[in-house]
Formats: C-alpha cells, structure tokens, sequence
C-alpha cells in the first residue's frame, strides 16, 4: 500500500532549513507581533506538513530513508539521519499535531500572551519542533544528544514564557535539572557503548550484540531512566505537573502530545529494541513502573483543581499504560514469541498516537478557557457550555476518548493493552504471569478513574451555572482557534472507528522492529480488528456505533407519546433559589475517592473560624485542605539536601584564590603525565 | 458464527426485544419477593410496565440551566443498554452481534452508558446530581478492576474473550466444578450487586439524601427522560444476570435454530434469571446498606476472589 503524496526523505533537510529560516524572519519581525506570529506559525506548518509527508511515505512503504544534515568537508565528520519506520511513526505523530497546534497559537498568542513576546515564543517554538524531528531522525550519538539538548533547553525557554513569575521561574529550573540528570545518564549509557564499539553511528551502537551479561542490565538502566525523565513516568515525573501547566497553553499541547513522546521513542528505540533481546524482568520492570505511574497519575489528576495540572498529570498516567503495553510485549518477546510481543507493541504505539491527539486537544480547549477567564482554577469555572459552546463540544469529544470509551480512540489503544496482557498471561510460564492479571486490574482501575477524573473535568467546567463574574461573561474562543480543535476532535472519532485503517499502516512499523512477527489477521477490514490469528478476540467499533444509533433513535421514538411540548423550569433547590454556591464544587466531586485513597494521598485539612463575639458565630471560616507530595517530600527532599551538603564540602576546593586554582592545574599537569607516561 | 447473516439480525431484534421486555418484570418479580418476605403485600408485579407507560406519557419538565448534554444522557444510556443486550448471549449459544467484540467491548459500552448519564447529572446545577455523579463514578471505578479479573478468570478457561465462544466452550467441556468457577462466580455476584445497584451497596427504593447514589444522579429527572433511564437500568441489571448465567451456567441454552431449541433456551434463561432473582431479594432483605466508605472493602473481596480464582485455575 503506497502512500499518496510521495516525498522522500531528502526533504528532511530542507525542512529543518524551512525552519530555520522561519526563526530567523520571526526574530526579524520581532517588532511587528502581528506579521511575526503569521510567519513564524505559517514557517512552522509548511516545514510540518513536509516532515508529515516524509513519515507518512516511509510509514507506508516500510523502506528507511537516510543521508547526512551537515557535513563539514575538512574533517569528513557529518551528521547523519535515517528515518526507519518507527522513528517515521513518532515523526507522523508530530506532524498531525503541530499543523493544528501551530494554526491555534496564531490566535493564542494574539489574545493571550504580550505582544512583546510573540516573536520569542515563535522562534521558540520552531526550534523546539526543529529539535524534536531531529532527535527522531538522527543516526548518531552527535546528533542525537545535540537535538536532545537542544529540545530541553527551548522547553525550559518556553516554560519560563511568564518569567516575571516566581513560580514559572521555579518549574523552568526544576525542569532544567530534571533533564540534565536525565541527559547525564543518556551520555554515560551512549559513551559505555560508544568505546565498546569505537562508533558514534546508532546502526552499530544499537544492533544489540555489543553488551552482554550485567553490563546489559546497567545499559538499561541507564537508559531507562534517561528516557524515563524525558517520560515522565513515576518516580520521575517531579518535573511535569509544574512545567506543563506554566507554559503558554499550545506549548503545554505540544509538550504533553509530542514532548515526551521523545522519552517514549527513546525507550523504544534503545531500551526494547537495542540492546539485543529483551530480558523477561526488564518487561517485567517497565510493566510495574508503567501501572504505578497509570495509577497514581490519575490518582493524583482526580484530586487537581487547576485544569492544566489536571491535564498534566493525566499524562503521567497515559504515559504509564504506554510503558505497560511495552512492557508486557517485552516480557513476552523474552520467550520469543513475536507475533505476541506485536500486540503489545501494537497497543504501545497506538496509545502514543491517541493521547497525542487527545491530549493535544484537551490542552487547546483547556487553553481556550483559561484564555476566557483568566483563571485554571475549575471552582471558578462552570456554565461554560452556554458560552463557548464549540470548545465545550470539543472538550468533550477529548474526555470521552481518554476515559477509554468506546466509538472514541482512547478505547482501541486500551483494548489492545488488554488483549496483549492476556496473550501475555496465556504465554508466560510459571508465576511471573501471574503479573498480567495484576496489571490488567490496575489497567481497569486507570481507565475507570479517568472516566470519572474527565467527568469532573468536564461537568465541573462546562456544565451547571458559572462560579464566578469571569465565568459569566466568557466568550467563545475565534475561529481560528477552534478548527485544530475540530480537526483533531474528528481524528479522535476517526480513530476510534476506523482501527484496521490504523493497524495496516502500524504493519511495517511493527516488521521492521527486531523479533516481533505481526500476524496479517489483526486487520480484519477497515472497521475490525483482533490480536491475531483465531478466535480469540475481536473489535469492530462501527458495528457498536451503528447499535447505539439505532438506539438512540429507539429512545427518541419512545419519548414521542410525551404530552404536549418541552417545559423549562428552575431546577429545585429544596424550596430556596438555586445559586452558584449550592452546586457541587470540585473538590467535593473528588472527595469520596480521597477519603477512599487516603493511604495513597495522606490529606491534610485545616478549619479554621475566625470569630469576634462567640465561638459560635464566625465571621469567617477558613478551609485548607491539601494531599501530600509524596514523592517531593520523601524522595527528593533528601536528595535535595544531600546534593547540597556535598555541594557545601566542596566549597573548600572553590576558595577563590588564583593560587590555588594554578596549583590544581598544575597537579592535574603532573598527575596526566605520569598516568599517560607510564602506558607507554 | 452467525453475524451478518439474516437470521443474525433477526436474533438481534428478537433478543433486544426480549430484553427490553422482560427487564422491567425482573424489577417487579424482585419487588414483590423482597415485600412478601417483609410481610407486605407489596405493589403488582406489573407495576414497573405500568409506571413506565405513564412516565413515557408525562410531559417533559427540563430544568433551565441545562443544556443539551442533560437531553442527551438518558438517551446515550438507553441506546448502551439496549447494545449490551445485544452483546450477550441470551437463548441462543452466541450473541447476535459477537462479531462485534466480547467481553472488553460490552464493559465498555456500560462505561459509556454511565459516563453519558454521570456527566448529564452535572447539568443541572443541583447538588444531588453533583453527589450522585460523584458517588456513582467511584463506586464504578472500585468495581471495574474486580469486573475485569472475574471476566478474565472465565474467559482463559474458556481461550476467548468473545462471550458466544465461552459459552460454547463451557457447553463443549460439560459441567465442571473446578473450585476456580465458584470463586469467580462469588466475585461476579458482588460486582453485580454494585453495578445493579442494589443493597448493600446501593438502596434502589430510598431518596434519602445520606444514602442515594444512583437514585441521586438521575433525581432531576422527570417523564420520558425518567421512563428511559429507568428501563435502561433495569436491562444493564438483567444483562448483568445474564452474564453471569452464561459465564458459570450455560447448560440448556439453544445450540441449533429449530423452535424448540429456542423454546427450550428461553424457558431455561427464565429460570436461570429466577433463580438469580432470588438470590439477589435474598441478600437485599437480609442486609443492611453499607456505608459508602464500606463499599471499598466489599469490591476488594471480589476483587481477591478473582485473582485466587486465576491462580487456582493456571497454576
């Protein structure tokens, strides 16, 4: 199957050259904000829409494209990239979703963000895409790291957008460091490999026989948790609940929908498919790590009030059930069976797509509302529907389809999960598969508090009357913002009925990786899929589609013998007049599951009434309630300050004197002669 | 097996109906039972039929503040109902639309249904929507990893997820009584007292604020809307029952397509949905509701039956 508008991958370059270009005319532009926005988002869509064309070519032929970004002639050193089809499925990802990200921040950043600074955040943000295509496609561990630098600083950039505030100020730098401890680990695991093999180039580093025994083991670790930062998977994900939700709302949607798609490439890329076959514990390993994150993300994202941390640590969670398909293909790829291990995969990469495109769309609405009101706080919310009635429709479509549910796409990336657990059950010997059912509750569990974290999210903000005088007087975001929201709400229907259109292109993804043998009869039409040959199980979304319409269309009759027409009354409040402050606020809706999870939250709460006559009657009561940061306060709290005691000793070595620092050199001189001197 | 053909469609819409049908006399069978063990005469066992015909004749009352999604609940819910009727098998031994998923697709479309519904409570702007919306969405995310677990324990006995295969595979291999069914049956049976609302979980016949849950969720509810959320419940309550008849007692369903076969399946599912019937009166009258923050404990029971009922069974 060929894809209909061919591009090769030569155009890779001169795509990246579009970009840069773009930068340069935006910082040109910089003091006319309105030309500068058109040129820099205009810049961005033709350089996306060219990258989009290149993946979906070689996504669809399964043939690599490759050759060099930079050669410098004197030396013969060059950069080289390839674009293999799974690095090609991240790139497509990307794609779909910088076109409608980029036409959104066109008004975005028109309303929402100074005018002063539309140029830095549109160079920014083409840097940024520039950096992410290039960490998919480079073939060398020059390249690689450079691109992947390059990524982290623009994001600590963009996060710092509002650097007037602390708190802002305070995510950049937690999220600069973050990556750095992630980056340090990257450079060691590549170096390891790199002086084993004497090559830069991925294609030897990565081939997988390099390593061996428990060298291998410390590979994967390093590498883990390199990628895993980048990730954001639990215990490291420290970082993401506080950048996501301080940049500007289109780089949240980048940065959740693609961002750490980057940390999953690399997990892919290195962590399960190079370093030679998978070892059964380090499925084992990626598949507890990624249910603790897919609990306790969502978890956390029920007990949020601020729509985009919300948002933020939902991600956590998505992240988690990607890491837990990955990890049950490998543990089954560890006992070789690789039509199996193709399910699970399968599962992995089509959630990545899914949540890019949910997410990317529930950050552009949420980013809409904020831009309304002026507040993330959901208690402030509410009404919104009556206002912003094609944002709320949108906002919508997004929680249906990450509450899993069916006729949306959240739900086939988590029917395939389940499948793969269950094959993975069938085919693990001995107690080890007693792990699949372990993580196919807690999979249910995710997807069912998420049903009712997104039902918060939704009812809280769109439905019922508004909480505040800013929530009264919202007004439907411009057009300009609302089509990408259109656009990727119908790719979330689209995705969630068509999954056999999804699979067949996913094919030569899934071929081309080492070990796995996709079976041709998950595809089963268009509309059908299943996780293999036989009749173990399959899905046709469209069929349940067709079922609930003709449903729908059964309750409709039934309710015609109604007498007379439709009547509108106030809703009862117990005889009194229906207010604002009688309806269920947020924290109330959460509360039940708080209580229930307290081992996991440890809540606090503080009343406190303020009274000037009698205790009896308060002129005021104050009400606090928070969960505890378990992983800031006993994880890296400690840390924190054992880094900084350490930092403290070695004052003494940085005393300030010239002497001594000329003596350091000066021993350091002696110490390598002798060192060096003696191998000879 | 049978999907796509005409007689597939055919079953389709003689098995909607029957579930349509003869959801509402489970309700009234359960209602007369449970007064006549508290020594009432109680309400006719028709009486369901009756209200249901005079709500669907009511006029519709809408509350101002709500917008289409609150139209929409009662409807998305009634349509999931009526699809997960058809997900199951009922008289004959395949559902007449497995070709469109198994088990995973049917918990699904409840998951829809109860979303649509629990979103549309928010609408009003009243606080017992708000509650019942809230309480009802945690009781079902304790209960779906339980659901799961119990699902799965039958399922890889049987090597498929589709519910037509199972049954098929559990009339194949004869009456067992591997200690694994009982445990999963007894973990399934507290799912469904959670998903059909029931005592101790839930009180269907209370409006008492403290302790309504799903009760609280649809109490704006007024006329046809009302008439389709209620059958709608009391259709996904008797596809719950019939789940579980045809998980661990499938024996006397139709295997062939001959009157009598069929005959002979519905009058055995008759009996089979009686006999669950009484089960469930029988817990409801001698129970007392449990607290809300009780109900964890009594979905991590189910939740420990399924998994011993795994490991027992592949161990």
């Amino acid at each position: 199957m060929g894809f209909p508008f061919p591009l090769p991958a030569d155009a890779i370059p001169a795509a990246l050259a579009v970009r840069l270009l773009t930068v340069a005319a935006t910082l040109c532009l910089a003091r006319r904000p309105t030309a500068c926005r058109l040129v820099a988002f205009g810049g961005s869509v033709i350089a996306s829409v060219a990258t989009f064309l290149v993946a979906a070519t070689v996504v669809f032929s399964g043939v690599s494209g490759r050759g060099s970004l930079f050669r410098h002639a004197a030396s013969g050193a060059a950069v080289a990239y390839s674009v293999s089809p799974l690095s090609a499925w991240f790139l497509l990802v990307l794609g779909l979703l910088a076109v409608p990200i980029a036409v959104y921040s066109v008004g975005y950043l028109a309303h929402a963000v100074p005018a002063s600074r539309s140029a830095f955040v549109g160079a920014a943000f083409n840097v940024l895409i520039g950096a992410i295509e290039t960490v998919f496609v480079a073939d060398d561990v020059i390249g690689f790291l450079f691109a992947w630098e390059l990524m982290s600083l623009t994001t600590t950039l963009l996060v710092a957008t509002e650097h007037e505030n602390r708190a802002s100020r305070r995510s950049a730098y937690l999220y600069l460091v973050m990556s750095h401890v992630g980056t340090g680990c990257l450079v060691a695991g590549f170096f390891i490999l790199a002086s084993m093999s004497g090559s830069l180039s991925f294609a030897t580093l990565l081939s997988g026989g390099l390593a061996t025994g428990r060298l291998r083991d410390i590979l994967f670790l390093l590498f883990f948790l390199g990628f895993g930062v980048k990730a954001g998977v639990v215990p490291l994900h420290v970082w993401l609940p506080e950048a996501h939700p301080a940049a500007p709302s289109s780089i949240s949607a980048l940065m959740s929908a693609v961002l750490i798609k980057a940390g999953v490439y690399g997990l892919f890329k290195v962590c399960a498919f190079g370093l030679g076959t998978p070892r059964m514990s380090w499925g084992l390993a990626l598949m507890a790590v990624g249910a603790v994150s897919a609990v306790l993300g969502v978890l956390y994202a029920l007990q949020q009030n601020d729509l985009k941390r919300l948002l933020a640590y939902s991600t956590i969670d998505n992240v988690g059930i990607i890491l837990l398909s990955l990890g049950s293909a490998m543990t089954v790829l560890a006992s070789g069976h690789g039509e199996l291990a193709s399910v699970g995969i399968a599962a992995s990469l089509y959630h990545v797509l899914n949540h890019a495109v949910f997410k990317g769309l529930l950050f552009l609405g949420a980013g809409s509302v904020v831009m309304a009101l002026g507040t993330r706080h959901i208690e402030a919310m509410g009404g919104l529907l009556r206002r912003m009635p094609w944002t709320g429709l949108f906002f919508l479509i997004g929680a249906g389809s990450i509450a899993g549910l069916p006729l949306l796409n959240g739900f086939v990336s988590e029917w395939l999960a389940f499948q793969s657990l269950l094959l993975g059950f069938q085919a693990t010997p001995g107690l080890e598969r007693l792990n699949f059912p372990v993580a196919g509750a807690l999979l249910a569990l995710t997807s069912a508090l998420a049903a009712a974290c997104f039902v918060k999210a939704f009812g809280i903000t769109f439905l019922a009357r508004p909480r505040s005088r800013a929530a009264e007087g919202a007004h439907e975001a411009p057009m300009v913002m609302l089509v990408p929201q259109a656009f990727l709400a119908v790719l979330c229907v689209l995705l969630g009925l068509f999954p056999g259109v999804v699979l067949r292109v996913l094919g030569p993804v899934m071929a081309g990786l080492p070990g796995l043998r996709p079976a041709g009869e998950m595809v089963r039409g268009a509309v059908m899929i299943a996780p293999g040959p036989g009749r173990f199980d399959q899905v046709s979304p469209a069929a349940l589609a067709a079922v609930v319409l003709a449903g729908v269309s059964l309750a409709a009759l039934l309710g015609r013998r109604a007498y007379g027409g439709l009547r509108r009354t106030p809703t009862w409040a117990c005889g009194g007049q229906l207010d604002a402050q009688m309806e269920y606020t947020a924290t109330a809706f959460s509360k039940p599951l708080m209580m229930i999870f307290r081992a996991v939250y440890r809540p606090t709460r503080e009343v406190e009434a303020l009274a000037e006559v009698s205790p009896y009657f308060p002129r005021e009561v104050r009400f606090r309630a928070e969960i505890e940061p378990t992983f800031e306060r006993f994880v890296y709290a400690p840390l924190t300050r054992g880094v900084l005691r350490v930092a403290e000793e070695m004052k003494i070595l940085q005393a300030g004197s010239l002497h001594a620092y000329l003596a350091y050199v000066l021993a350091l001189g002696v110490v390598l002669l002798i060192w060096l001197g003696g191998e000879q | 097996m049978i999907d796509g053909t005409p007689f597939g469609l055919l079953l389709a819409l003689l098995q909607a109906g029957i579930m349509l049908a003869a959801a509402p006399l489970l309700r009234g069978v359960i209602k007369k039972m449970k007064a006549s063990l508290q020594t009432r005469q109680g309400p006719p066992v028709l009486q369901v039929y009756y209200d249901l015909g005079k709500l669907l004749r009511k006029e519709r009352v809408r509350s101002d503040t709500a917008t289409w999604v609150y139209a929409a609940g009662p409807r998305v819910y009634f349509a999931t109902a009526l699809a997960a009727a058809v997900l199951v098998p009922v008289v004959f031994a395949a559902a007449p639309f497995e070709g469109a998923g198994g088990i995973l697709l049917l918990v699904g479309t409840l998951a829809l249904g109860r979303f649509a519904l629990a979103v549309a409570a928010l609408d009003t702007g009243s606080p017992f929507g708000g509650m019942g919306s809230s309480r009802e969405m945690t009781i079902a995310a304790l209960a779906e990893p339980a659901l799961m677990l119990g699902l799965f324990a039958s399922a890889l006995a049987a090597g498929s997820l589709g519910l037509g295969e199972i049954v098929r595979g559990a009339l194949a291999r004869g009456v067992s009584f591997h200690p694994s069914e009982w445990l999963a049956a007894a973990a399934l049976f507290l799912v469904l007292i959670a998903e059909a609302g029931r005592i101790p979980v839930d009180n269907p016949a209370t409006h008492l604020e403290l302790t309504m849950i799903h009760e609280a969720m649809v109490l704006e509810y007024s006329g046809p809307d009302l008439a389709l959320v209620e059958w709608a419940s009391s259709i996904k309550e008797l596809v719950f029952v019939t789940l579980l008849i045809d998980l661990f007692g499938p024996l006397g369903i139709a295997t062939s397509i001959t009157p009598l076969a069929l005959a002979m399946g519905l009058l055995a599912w008759l009996i089979k949905v009686l006999a669950l019937a009484v089960a469930l009166t029988l817990v409801e009258s001698t129970n007392a509701k449990l607290r809300l923050f009780r109900v964890p404990e009594l979905m991590a029971t189910s939740l420990g039956l399924g998994f011993l009922a795994m490991a027992i069974r592949f161990l």
